[in-house]
């Protein structure tokens, strides 16, 4: 008969323990991230910096862009805007009297590449332009002298 | 001061293209008929290097960034010929450093090379009405300059600038360059006066 007192009691204890926990809610919970600022800078080759440069900013979503804020950069070549809700597809266009860029960047996804990296170094660039200049210069010299000795 | 792609019209591209294409067929033309291009070829080289690279030096005063041209110092030097070589020197330029855009390869020749053909029109009637040849070479290379910016505000009005408004920011900001191109200018031809002036194609009907 013992043991039919203890399984009761451990029943009753186990009743109020229940009783006393608290109570779990569940809702389901949503977790998403904002940005709540994207910085976009300008600059122009050698460095200095477009500043009073007229930008447009275009929304991507589903493939249609739609423009977004048409603003100015600052006078650091800065512009900084507030993303919008649901849309993490930006192309940016930034120009100034005639000169004129662009990019396409998606907010999630990962640090975009550097495109700076792989392009040729300045030196080899000014080296090839060179080497083109006297490689027209040398068919130019032959044309003319061919024409000169068939007269 | 070149023009990007994608800011202008395709029927502006399109005239720019055509304008540049039939002028330098019209000056190649007239040069291969009128004289012996080989002695001339070394020297249109050099000037087209020079054009060339001239894009890379900046002169960071004022508002914005702006970089020398040389548009004055090859019309005086290279008479007609500064067209075709600033073809040749805007085609590198575009491929190369990213200066301007492909497509507006046409509108930056014309763009630069009419205030080329300008300042050296300039040059050869001020020097055959006895000026001063520096003094006539500081202005040729500020004309020059302030020409281009001129021809560039009138491209940009077809945008919907304000053609007063723009080309009085763009002649502002390239004052620094006016000054700069106008001492090169000057000495180059008062250098090539001395040494050879045989070099200057001033003694030519065009």
């Amino acid at each position: 008969m013992d043991s039919l007192r203890i399984m009761k009691i451990l029943v009753l204890i186990v009743m109020v323990l229940t009783m006393a926990m608290p109570a779990a809610s569940a809702h389901r919970v949503y977790v998403q991230e904002t940005i709540t600022e994207v910085e976009i800078k300008a600059w122009f080759g050698g460095g200095d910096s477009m500043a009073d440069a007229e930008v447009a900013v275009y929304a991507i979503k589903n493939g249609e862009e739609e423009l977004y804020i048409e603003d100015k950069t600052d006078s650091d070549g800065l512009f900084y805007f507030t993303p919008k809700l649901g849309v993490s597809e930006y192309r940016v266009e930034v120009s100034e009297s005639g000169h004129k860029s662009e990019t396409t960047f998606a907010l999630t996804g990962g640090a975009t590449e550097d495109t700076a990296e792989a392009e040729l170094p300045l030196e080899a660039k000014i080296g090839a332009g060179f080497g083109y200049i006297i490689g027209i210069a040398g068919i130019a010299m032959y044309l003319s002298v061919r024409k000169s000795k068939s007269e | 001061m070149h023009i990007s792609d994608g800011v202008l019209s395709f029927q502006v591209i399109a005239t720019g293209w055509i304008i540049a294409l039939i002028l330098n067929a019209i000056i190649l033309w007239r040069c291969k008929s009128r004289h012996d291009m080989a002695e001339e070829i070394p020297k249109i080289s050099i000037m087209t290097g020079a054009f060339f690279v001239a894009s890379l030096v900046h002169v960071s005063i004022g508002p914005t960034s702006v970089h020398l041209l040389l548009t004055g110092l090859l019309g005086v030097v290279l008479g007609i010929m500064a067209f075709p070589a600033m073809l040749v020197g805007l085609t590198l330029q575009a491929f190369l450093f990213q200066h301007g855009g492909i497509t507006t390869i046409g509108i930056n020749n014309v763009m630069m090379g009419i205030p080329a053909l300008l300042a050296y029109l300039i040059f050869r009637y001020g020097y055959r009405k006895g000026i001063n040849a520096s003094v006539l070479g500081i202005i040729c290379g500020a004309l020059g300059v302030i020409l281009s910016g001129i021809f560039l505000a009138l491209m940009l009005i077809t945008t919907g600038e304000e053609f007063t408004e723009i080309a009085y920011a763009i002649v502002v900001a390239h004052i620094p360059v006016m000054i700069i191109e106008g001492i090169i200018t000057g000495s180059v031809v008062t250098f090539i006066l001395k040494v050879r002036p045989e070099l200057l194609p001033l003694d030519r009907e065009v």
